[in-house]
């Protein structure tokens, strides 16, 4: 039975103290750099490890507050990194600044994401609107017309690295056509 | 020995149920007295006081028509305004009536029931059979839920539990306990989908099942989709055919109509069976010279299928929901489980075969593999070294109501539980003493178009002026699917105190009157 080691009480309830100080990465006890298959691997592991039903049977009491609290959080962990946008987006915060206030990825995370993806595709009517006709001629092969409509859409939005990114595209699929 | 010891599984379904136990290692539907395993999930009232339960009650139906309740679980959990609930006041021959806050009851003679009391009696007479099978007392159980039951319907299945003097030690997904039982001792890897079309509710989930984990990629279903419809679309065509030959409508008496659904269960039935069904009632109605009328016609195979045709096509739009959710197709699964007596149907069989590209394993009782789950889940829990761990998701989108109608949304559908997420609200007034928010479970952005599980209300913090004080609410979901909610104050720390509004449920006094009256209750032993 886990609960009768007296070593694992102690460090579970110890871990569950300094959640909030850990991000997800060392909740599931990996290295930032870790592969998809390794991050599902860390969450079998830990899931073996803190999965409340493996405690249902003790009395209620510290350890199995700690548990769960400790499981809700390998979840949380687990749902944002199984997702490779998810994933870049958190480890972008973890890394940045704002460090302390990032390490729970929560709907204001998810507001950022959108508004990033929202931002990639073009904030200005006229630009959104030439840079989707360029998507679709480059997807057609018109790579001539599709370098056109990049080039409008990055008059409207000189900023937008991923406009410059998809003309130099569509410039490149251009030459070689010829 | 303390009776603490021992727990057993039960799969309350629509229209039948059944209960387990881990006996000798293995999973073991125990039969009643009579030998029968699965049990009409029918509840009947007889004059005496006392109540009949199971296929007994059944018979019951037509003779007893307005005291005895069948298929309480489509009434579960549910609001009295709700579709459902209209739909069941037409075609039920016992009376619904409202109840306090929006709430569902069910009146018999003069006593009102709710309907987690009468699911209750069900489980007790589950609770009798276990009891007068092993000749001890149990208090335990693990109950089974249609994966996409909301909170509201988890919170009332588990209330039944508490009404009939059982300690629900979790509320647990039928496609999931039905993969529990499928993989019990098998010690494989394999991804499997679990179609489970019972009396009431459709499931599809998909999951990963392994040597020490089970895992529930995704699930997704229909609440209002069952056997039942099946039954109905016969009756629609025996009556309207009935109706061009006799100028009679059938459907306009309540006791004709029990009959007539009588008369269609039993041609399903024989129409997957035999191809073919004869279908034949003595003495359905008079006509108006008083002359008794007969009810004979035949069920084709091919007339069965086109009747029912788009019931089935309506399961496999959920199944591509679900793989979707997986981000999966069907050649990534190695094998396809059926679950609930209505896939026992060919029309269904082929169906499946023909949408998942492969045959649906054979060797599995679709009538009793969900309670074998719920046993082998029972007593996982109580075992204190348990190796296997299920990892199991919440069916819908956790949201809260915003302005105008609108809801954001906190938690995806298909996130693993238990799990947890906090928002923080301000105050929007001086002085504001509450903060009240509504929780709501679906897919839509719209209020109106999502369930709601209730107005929380978050008072005892400080006093200050607007947008001074920050209140932290954690929406958790624990491993039941049930949906809990609390608050602290950031500043300070401090928990906020709560009371729940608009919520259907029963509040604990309620349930422990209940729970008397249940107590109370003889269960009469009728003849098989």
């Amino acid at each position: 039975m886990p609960g009768v080691d007296p070593v694992f009480d102690i460090e579970t309830q110890a871990l569950a103290g300094v959640l909030d100080q850990l991000d997800y990465f060392q909740i599931l006890k990996l290295e930032q750099t870790a592969s998809p298959a390794e991050i599902k691997a860390a969450y079998f592991r830990e899931s073996r490890t803190y999965h409340p039903d493996r405690f249902f049977a003790l009395p209620d009491g510290d350890l199995k507050r700690a548990v769960g609290r400790i499981y809700r959080r390998i979840n949380e962990a687990w749902v944002c990194l199984r997702d490779d946008e998810k994933r870049e987006k958190y480890l972008a915060d973890i890394n940045g600044q704002d460090r302390d206030r990032k390490l729970r990825y929560t709907e204001s995370s998810e507001e950022e994401l959108k508004r990033d993806r929202d931002a990639l595709l073009g904030t200005t009517p006229q630009g959104r609107a030439m840079f989707q006709a360029g998507l679709l001629d480059l997807d057609a092969g018109r790579y001539a017309q599709a370098a056109q409509n990049f080039r409008m859409a990055r008059m409207y939005e000189p900023q937008n690295v991923y406009f410059q990114e998809k003309l130099e595209e569509a410039t490149r699929l251009a030459s070689g056509k010829k | 020995m303390a009776n603490d010891d021992i727990a057993i599984g039960i799969d309350l379904g629509t229209s039948y149920s059944c209960v387990a136990l881990m006996e000798n290692g293995a999973p073991t539907v125990i039969p009643n007295e009579w030998g029968e395993r699965v049990h009409a999930s029918v509840v009947s009232f007889l004059e005496d006081g006392t109540v009949l339960v199971g296929n007994s009650a059944k018979r019951n139906i037509i003779t007893n028509a307005e005291c005895t309740v069948y298929s309480a679980k489509r009434l579960i959990g549910r609001f009295y305004f709700s579709d459902e609930v209209k739909k069941a006041q037409a075609v039920m021959p016992y009376k619904i009536v409202e109840g306090p806050n929006n709430g569902v009851r069910v009146q018999v003679r003069d006593a009102i029931y709710s309907v987690p009391e009468i699911s209750a009696l069900v489980l007790k007479e589950m609770k009798a059979i276990v009891e007068s099978y092993l000749g001890r007392e149990v208090t335990k159980a693990v109950v089974t839920v249609p994966a996409y039951f909301n909170d509201n319907q988890r919170q009332a299945t588990k209330d039944a539990g508490k009404i009939a003097g059982l300690d629900v030690i979790r509320i647990i997904n039928e496609p999931t306990a039905a993969s529990l039982a499928f993989g019990f001792g098998k010690n494989t890897q394999q991804r499997i989908a679990v179609f489970d079309l019972g009396g009431g509710t459709f499931d599809i989930s998909i999951l990963d099942i392994g040597k020490d984990v089970f895992q529930v990629l995704s699930t997704a279903g229909d609440t209002y989709l069952g056997g039942d419809d099946f039954d109905d679309r016969i009756m629609t065509w025996l009556a309207e055919r009935f109706l061009g030959k006799t100028g009679i409508d059938l459907r306009l008496n309540k006791y004709c109509l029990q009959m007539l659904k009588e008369a269609a269960e039993r041609g399903k039935i024989d129409v997957g069976h035999d191809g073919t069904a004869s279908i034949n009632v003595e003495g359905i109605c008079q006509d108006p010279n008083g002359c008794v009328m007969n009810l004979a016609d035949t069920l084709s195979d091919a007339e069965f299928n086109q009747l029912t045709m788009d019931l089935v096509q309506r399961t496999f739009k959920v199944c591509d929901e679900a793989l979707q959710s997986a981000r999966l197709t069907v050649a990534d699964l190695d094998a396809v489980i059926l679950v609930g007596g209505p896939t026992r149907l060919p029309v269904i069989r082929q169906g499946v075969k023909h949408y998942f590209g492969k045959e649906p394993m054979v060797g599995i009782d679709p009538d009793e593999v969900v309670a074998m789950g719920a046993a082998i889940q029972a007593a996982a829990l109580l075992e204190q070294k348990s190796d296997q761990i299920l990892i199991d998701v919440t069916p819908l989108s956790l949201r809260v109501g915003t302005v105008g109608g609108y809801t954001e949304k906190m938690l995806d559908k298909n996130t693993p539980v238990p799990i947890e997420r906090s928002k923080t609200f301000t105050t929007n007034r001086d002085g504001q003493e509450k903060v009240k928010i509504r929780v709501y479970q679906g897919e839509s952005n719209q209020a109106s178009e999502c369930a709601l599980l209730g107005e929380f209300e978050f008072s005892g913090f400080r006093i200050a002026y607007r947008g001074e004080v920050q209140i932290e609410v954690t929406f958790e979901i624990d491993a039941n699917g049930i949906v809990h909610v609390s608050a602290t104050d950031q500043e300070t720390g401090q928990k906020a105190s709560m009371t729940i509004n608009l919520s259907s449920g029963l509040s604990d006094t309620d349930i422990a009157e209940s729970a008397r009256k249940n107590a109370d209750v003889s269960l009469a032993r009728g003849a098989a």
